[in-house]
């Protein structure tokens, strides 16, 4: 089937394409204008901005911590539109088929999934598999696990670390590694309560450094597309903005990506001993060429917080709005479930304000991502809000009026004019992304790419626009159309595949009959497990 | 063989299911009771929203035990690994499943590793005269009590000695316990709600909240039934919801008390009952002329069935995905002994590809 889209204001950074223009889909690939050959379907995309699905590289939506927040929070999500779906399931409240749905109307295509234990792989991927539409990936939790921390401590050679995190990544079906407060839930394990990124784990004398710095040359080493994903240690503290910005500097030269960057700009100057360093920390980033970032923006109103950095869930639990919560020592990373309502008191303004001044002081849209961090800095559904801030001054003006008074007197935004333009949104939410990952065949709308494109009607209401696209295409598969959803398809979960070598094979079976009294095929599944066609998608490692 | 029935006649699957489906597209309540693999979790609940009915576990009480420990208080909780690998304190708290005696044995076998202390304490919490699994040469399990009371009064007495407080019954053998905990590195308690009340439960992560003040415990959910917990993750993901779900105005409605399938049946609000179990259950009592739906192993009709269509058993007959309490996720297994018989997944699609509808089954 051959599909044009006419007339669109085409909006395509990585062909440097920028003005109105037509597309051809056939069947789901972007080709070049066919000559002399008339389309089956033609949308007329006169008056709307053209770009390719956005992907997200960091939310949230599915694994065994995402569900258990569900478990915990039915509340949360009872109340919903009581008419009829077209699409089953889709009006279900936080479900894995209303999360697919609600990306889709706004333009996503493809979302990662940034924590999945490598133990509940089979979990992680059923969930995914259960949300229509999109393409999903995720990354695999490394750096709190007995095996890995056992051979740091060992001194094992660079190339045994290697295939065990090669062993990992395929076996877990992931597009990547992340470490998440390297070493601290094995130190709270063992009773410690704080953790900095050069203390040492108890038991192994490894710091948190040489974990993240094992585990970045492991990923570089294998050619994982995907710099380590790092979440660093002291996560909403004040004062984590030091841990940040030694973690950046740990990075020396090599990729690395910092996730949720807001959640560490806090400096500890004013009467509350928390005040805003994103301005230091953009200069560093700004600085550090090695380095992205994403940013886990906050957005108002009620959340929950779940996150593998199982010590500070812990050290959260005081805070926790509904008062319940869920903390899991897992066989690695574990982690926690925290409810919490961000108002518009001092704290939340702060850290509202932390997030915006990071994304308008970070001069690069290739290294800086946008992401709320789902849930845990707002819902993923507050992005359509998110781009009128960051695209309007005035949006901001505006919402400032209402806010805390003595935390804007701490922060740079009121004085920062910046407005993303749509060139640098299509930059951050699609080309940087792809590239980020490795995911050539999308992130443009040039011929050869998959056709997953969002089409949006120009108005004077950004986040309206942003929010309904008039127009999604899936592989090309016209998924949405006005806003709505009109029908499913099931997307994939993109993976690397590296070969395991078999030394490590063995070794790691003799290490799970030993110590777990379980052989590892508890823990493999074969990809008919999942119970789709096709659901995953092969992505190289870079040569 | 055969392997589908309406009433006592056999018939083909087809029919059958065409049968089933027609009684689901007519009734006025519906109601499913689960005893199934994440598959057959999966294609219940999809064809429950398509006919608009609720769906419980087989054993839903005790299911709802555990998951109002979730909905309502939140748990610490640590997985099985962690626990064989760490846990030099181990107690078991009031009676455990029979399933989960075998993995007691094993953690009294073994030592933790990942421990300084390389030795496990047993204790038991529960009233006098209660026994433990049997752990090996001949150890046995403290026992911590109160006389007589419940399970939930020990707990709280136990709690409240641990902080210092009065009790009106001192907890037996209190002593001993609290100079197990003041030398212990990760203590864990196991749980499940098979025989432990909701406030049991809750009183126990209280426990395990206060000594999380200064040191490290938590506990290690035993569900009650596997199939059931991991309908319970299924139902979750899919709907926000876990089990008493119904679907009776439109989109998922969560509520225990409401959609306590037994509840149905036995008030008479139930008018058809869809039955998924690879085994064998007695028929419930009713009190209307409730229509029964079984989808079971079995060979002949279940007595009082409108329709019976058999199905394999996940992990012996076909491959599946299920819970595993031993590992603390889902898991895929291989059959056993591969057979003809169809998953109940395979047989509730066949059911809904029945049932007119303008879009396909999401599951």
């Amino acid at each position: 089937m051959l599909t044009k889209i006419a007339g669109g204001d085409i909006i395509d950074p990585v062909n440097g394409r920028l003005g109105k223009g037509d597309l051809w889909i056939r069947d789901d690939m972007l080709v070049g204008a066919p000559a002399g050959a008339s389309a089956d379907r033609t949308i007329d995309a006169a008056g709307c901005i053209v770009m390719a699905g956005a992907i997200d590289i960091h939310s949230h939506i599915g694994g065994g911590n995402v569900n258990t927040a569900r478990l915990l929070l039915p509340e949360q999500h009872a109340a919903h539109q009581a008419r009829p779906a077209a699409t089953p399931l889709s009006n279900a409240g936080w479900s894995t088929f209303q999360t697919g749905c609600l990306y889709a109307k706004m333009g996503f295509t493809t979302v990662v999934e940034p924590a999945m234990s490598p133990g509940a792989a089979l979990h992680t991927h059923l969930e995914l598999a259960d949300i229509p539409i999109i393409d999903k990936a995720t990354l695999a939790i490394l750096g709190n696990d007995d095996f890995l921390l056992s051979m740091i401590r060992d001194d094992a050679s660079s190339q045994m670390i290697e295939d065990y995190v090669a062993w990992t990544v395929a076996s877990t079906r992931a597009l990547g590694v992340k470490v998440i407060n390297a070493g601290a839930a094995a130190a709270f394990k063992e009773n410690v309560r704080t953790f900095s990124l050069d203390d040492v784990v108890p038991s192994y004398g490894v710091s948190s450094r040489k974990i993240v710095k094992t585990l970045q040359a492991a990923v570089d080493s294998l050619g994982v597309p995907h710099p380590l994903h790092v979440h660093c240690n002291n996560l909403g503290s004040p004062g984590s903005a030091d841990t940040a910005a030694s973690t950046m500097a740990a990075a020396e030269g090599l990729p690395l990506h910092l996730a949720h960057l807001q959640f560490y700009g806090y400096g500890t100057e004013g009467k509350r001993k928390f005040s805003s360093a994103a301005a230091r920390l953009a200069e560093l980033v700004n600085t550090t060429p090695e380095v992205t970032i994403d940013i886990g923006q906050v957005m108002f109103g009620q959340t929950v917080t779940i996150s593998s950095d199982v010590m500070r869930q812990f050290s959260a639990r005081g805070s926790a709005s509904p008062k319940k919560s869920v903390i899991h020592d897992g066989d690695g990373n574990g982690g926690g479930i925290v409810p919490y309502n961000y108002g518009k008191d001092f704290y939340g303004t702060m850290q509202w304000a932390i997030g915006l001044e990071l994304f308008l002081l970070i001069d690069d849209p290739w290294r800086v991502f946008f992401t709320t961090d789902h849930p845990n800095g707002a819902p993923f559904t507050t992005y359509p809000a998110l781009f009128e801030l960051l695209m309007s001054r005035e949006a901001r003006t505006e919402m400032t009026a209402g806010l805390s008074k003595s935390a804007m007197a701490l922060s740079t935004l009121a004085a920062i004019d910046r407005e993303y333009t749509f060139e640098e949104i299509a930059i951050m939410t699609r080309a940087a992304p792809a590239k980020l990952l490795g995911l050539t065949d999308r992130g443009h709308l040039g011929a050869g790419a998959i056709a997953d494109i969002a089409i949006y009607r120009r108005c004077g209401n950004i986040a309206k626009m942003l929010g309904q696209a008039a127009y999604v295409f899936k592989d090309g598969d016209l998924v949405v159309q006005d806003g709505e959803i009109t029908h499913y398809r099931w997307g994939k979960a993109l993976r690397l595949n590296p070969s395991p070598d078999k030394a490590m094979v063995r070794r790691l079976e003799d290490y799970h009959q030993q110590r777990y009294g379980l052989s590892l095929d508890w823990f493999n599944f074969p990809d008919s497990a999942i119970a789709r066609e096709q659901p995953f998608g092969e992505v190289a490692c870079r040569t | 063989m055969a392997v589908a029935w309406i009433g006592n006649r056999e018939t083909l699957v087809e029919r059958a299911a065409a049968h089933a489906a027609a009684l689901l597209g007519s009734s006025r309540c519906p109601v499913f009771s689960l005893d199934t693999d994440i598959h057959g979790t999966r294609a219940a609940i999809a064809l429950a929203e398509r006919v608009g009915a609720a769906y419980d576990h087989a054993d839903g009480a005790a299911l709802s035990r555990e998951t109002a420990l979730f909905t309502d208080k939140g748990a610490m909780t640590v997985a099985p690994g962690e626990t064989r690998r760490r846990a030099d304190v181990v107690v078991i708290v009031g009676e455990l499943p029979q399933i989960y005696h075998e993995f007691v044995g094993e953690l009294a076998e073994t030592v933790p590793d990942l421990s300084a202390k390389n030795q496990r304490e047993f204790f038991l919490v529960g009233p006098n005269g209660a026994s433990a699994p049997p752990l090996s040469n001949g150890r046995t399990g403290t026992l911590l009590s109160c006389g007589e009371a419940s399970l939930g009064s020990t707990l709280a007495a136990l709690r409240a000695q641990y902080r210092g407080r009065q009790t009106s019954q001192p907890v037996s053998n209190f002593d001993d316990f609290a100079k197990a905990l003041a030398a212990a590195r990760f203590p864990v308690f196991l749980f499940s709600g098979d025989a432990t009340e909701g406030l049991a439960l809750e009183m126990l992560q209280g426990l395990i909240a206060d000594l999380n003040r200064t040191s490290r415990a938590s506990g290690l959910h035993l569900p009650a039934s596997e199939n059931g917990w991991g309908s319970a993750l299924a139902s979750t993901w899919m709907t926000g919801f876990p089990l008493r779900t119904g679907f009776a105005r439109g989109f998922p409605d969560f509520d225990p008390w409401r959609y306590d399938v037994a509840r149905m049946i036995a008030a008479g609000e139930a008018d058809l009952h869809l039955r998924i179990s690879s085994s064998i259950v007695p028929p419930q009592k009713k009190r209307n002329r409730m229509a029964l739906i079984a989808l079971a192993k079995t060979q002949k009709p279940v007595a009082g069935a409108a329709v019976t269509i058999a199905i394999g058993e996940a992990g012996v007959d076909h491959e599946a995905v299920v819970y595993s309490s031993r590992t603390g996720s889902l898991r895929s297994v291989d059959a056993r002994a591969a057979s003809e018989l169809p998953s109940a997944a395979t047989i509730i699609r066949l059911v809904a590809s029945h049932i007119s509808a303008e879009v396909a089954l999401p599951c």
